[in-house]
């Protein structure tokens, strides 16, 4: 499997009368990879999800997904992505089966029994001759995801797939995603503010902050060149903290947090401030790395008050 | 090509799977045996079947005009307000063959219902009353050659009205102004003709509303204004003009906006 990018942006700006919605946005979702973009309600992600699929123009920079440019090849580019912008709207007067077709009539390599094939994927033919009207939000969900992948893609864009989804809907869709990234090789670009769902469903996440990319890091400790490694909470259970914290002096940031002495360090620095306090004479109980969730990554670097 | 007519099946599949289309199509069924019938049963045994299914295809010319806005109101700014846009617009075809495919659709439905307002005028008319010996023209046309040019030119505005609410669909993406407004366009135009043709200027008869009765040239007249004498051509002529700047104007808006909603 070819391991080029499947969607690369360059420099993408978007300006709308004299604001600057995106300013300069790059990155790549490489295929078999599920990339998440996140960021606060206003940030840009659905801005920057609609340039990507072609419903906005760009003011500046490119968009190349499979290699062809959005702005000169539009329909060979856009082939090859299957998408859910914001919620699954779907004609509603006409049954799933009639939304399917509608979609697939419009791309040629869609036959009959791929629809068919999709339907059971996404556990929908005991409804698909039902009016979408009578649908649930889930169901609809399930229709979108349907319509998003029945033509193969290799780039999938789903803005906020997870809402309105019930939590065996949310499991669901993740490991379907995970699937598809891992067996068809699908690159998967989603966006959420939500942050835990994204820690679960990503490999590599962008953060997105008033239309700039503020910090772009893998999940899943597979940290490639170039890229953050943050430097992990650690808590030594001791039975002197004073004590402890005055043999570290000097080291770190070293606090005590509800008897607990706890610091920052990586992997190295956890045996030299364990060695340090054996050979002190102080008991450790416990060392636990006190993993720090997407959530605290977050909010360190985009500033908790902006989070809508 | 095959794949373009797969456009057209899919706005077809839009328009008709509505029950809405089906209403208004029982109207144009119901319409001329109920008005034939009331006219029979009150006294009118002898009238001519040609009068009447003329005065019955004007009636139901305004009603297909406005079917036929209403469908072309809806075909683009119906998607917007769906939200469904967004997944249309994201397949491998350009946006001008989308809204092609739109505006096809929508003239086809038109073309629809006129058969049938057609069909079941001449039907109803001709068993109630039979058609009897008047003449329509009074220029020699035969009753068949008479009503189909009167079919054909109504058919012509039908297009501009329903091309101008296309127009307003794409550029406003609310399927209410546009009906709105076509439907204002419709009607105001014969009150400014009205109002046009007093006016002893050379520029009226370059005003869209003066052409969109057209009826008078059917049996050679010359023209909708009694001062300024034209002739059939030159009415499509001006006709063409603003057909080809309602339509670029569509194409512009449509191809160029970004879909943010």
């Amino acid at each position: 499997m070819s391991q080029a990018p499947v969607v690369r942006l360059q420099n993408v700006t978007k300006v709308i009368g004299k604001r600057t919605i995106i300013d300069r946005v790059s990155f790549e979702v490489r295929p078999g990879e599920v990339f998440g973009f996140l960021g606060p309600n206003g940030s840009g992600k659905t801005t920057t999800i609609r340039m990507i699929v072609g419903l906005m123009g760009l003011t500046a920079g490119d968009i190349h997904i499979a290699d062809h440019s959005i702005k000169t090849e539009y329909p060979q580019a856009i082939v090859h992505v299957g998408a859910i912008v914001e919620n699954p709207e779907m004609y509603k007067f006409l049954t799933g089966y009639q939304n399917l077709l509608h979609y697939a009539r419009m791309i040629p390599s869609v036959t009959e029994e791929r629809i068919q094939e999709v339907i059971e994927l996404v556990g929908l033919q005991g409804r698909i001759h039902d009016k979408v009207k009578k649908y649930s939000l889930g169901m609809r969900q399930r229709l979108g995801v349907a319509q998003a992948i029945m033509h193969r893609p290799k780039l999938l864009v789903l803005d906020e797939p997870t809402n309105g989804l019930d939590p065996a809907g949310i499991r669901e869709l993740r490991d379907y995603l995970r699937k598809l990234a891992q067996d068809e090789g699908t690159a998967v670009l989603v966006s959420s503010h939500l942050l835990s769902e994204m820690e679960l469903m990503c490999d590599r996440v962008a953060i997105l902050q008033k239309g700039q990319i503020i910090d772009i890091r893998s999940i899943r400790g597979q940290a490639a060149e170039g890229e953050n490694v943050a430097l992990e909470e650690v808590q030594f259970d001791v039975d002197h903290p004073d004590a402890a914290l005055g043999i570290l002096e000097g080291q770190g940031d070293g606090r005590i947090e509800g008897g607990i002495l706890t610091l920052s360090s990586d992997r190295k620095g956890i045996a030299v401030v364990n060695r340090r306090l054996v050979e002190a004479g102080i008991n450790v109980y416990g060392i636990r790395v006190k993993t720090k969730s997407l959530e605290d990554q977050f909010l360190e670097v985009t500033g908790s008050e902006t989070i809508g | 090509m095959a794949n373009f007519i797969n456009l057209i099946l899919n706005e077809n599949m839009k328009i008709y799977r509505r029950i809405r289309t089906w209403i208004m199509f029982g109207f144009i069924l119901l319409i001329p045996p109920l008005v034939s019938l009331a006219i029979y049963l009150a006294g009118g045994d002898d009238m001519s079947g040609w009068s009447i299914m003329m005065t019955e295809s004007y009636i139901l010319y305004s009603l297909i005009t406005i079917f036929a806005v209403v469908v072309a109101a809806d075909s683009v700014a119906g998607e917007f307000t769906w939200g469904t846009i967004k997944l249309l617009l994201i397949r491998p075809w350009s946006r001008s063959t989308i809204l092609l495919s739109k505006y096809l659709a929508t003239l086809l439905f038109a073309l629809f219902f006129t058969a049938a307002a057609f069909v079941v005028t001449f039907l109803s008319n001709w068993l109630i009353f039979g058609l009897g010996d008047t003449t329509l023209s009074t220029s020699g046309l035969s009753n068949w050659e008479y009503i189909i040019r009167f079919y054909l030119f109504q058919f012509i505005t039908l297009i501009m009205i329903v091309t101008f609410g296309f127009t307003m669909s794409s550029a406003f993406r609310s399927g209410g102004l546009a009906i709105g407004l076509s439907i204002s366009f419709l009607f105001a135009g014969n009150l400014i003709t009205g109002l046009f043709a007093l006016a002893n200027k050379g520029w009226v008869k370059y005003v869209l509303f003066m052409h969109l009765d057209l009826t008078n040239y059917i049996d050679g007249g010359t023209g909708p204004i009694p001062n300024h004498p034209t002739t059939l051509g030159f009415s499509l002529a001006v006709l063409a003009v603003y057909f080809i700047l309602f339509n670029a104007v569509s194409w512009t808006v449509f191809k160029k906006r970004d879909v943010a909603a």
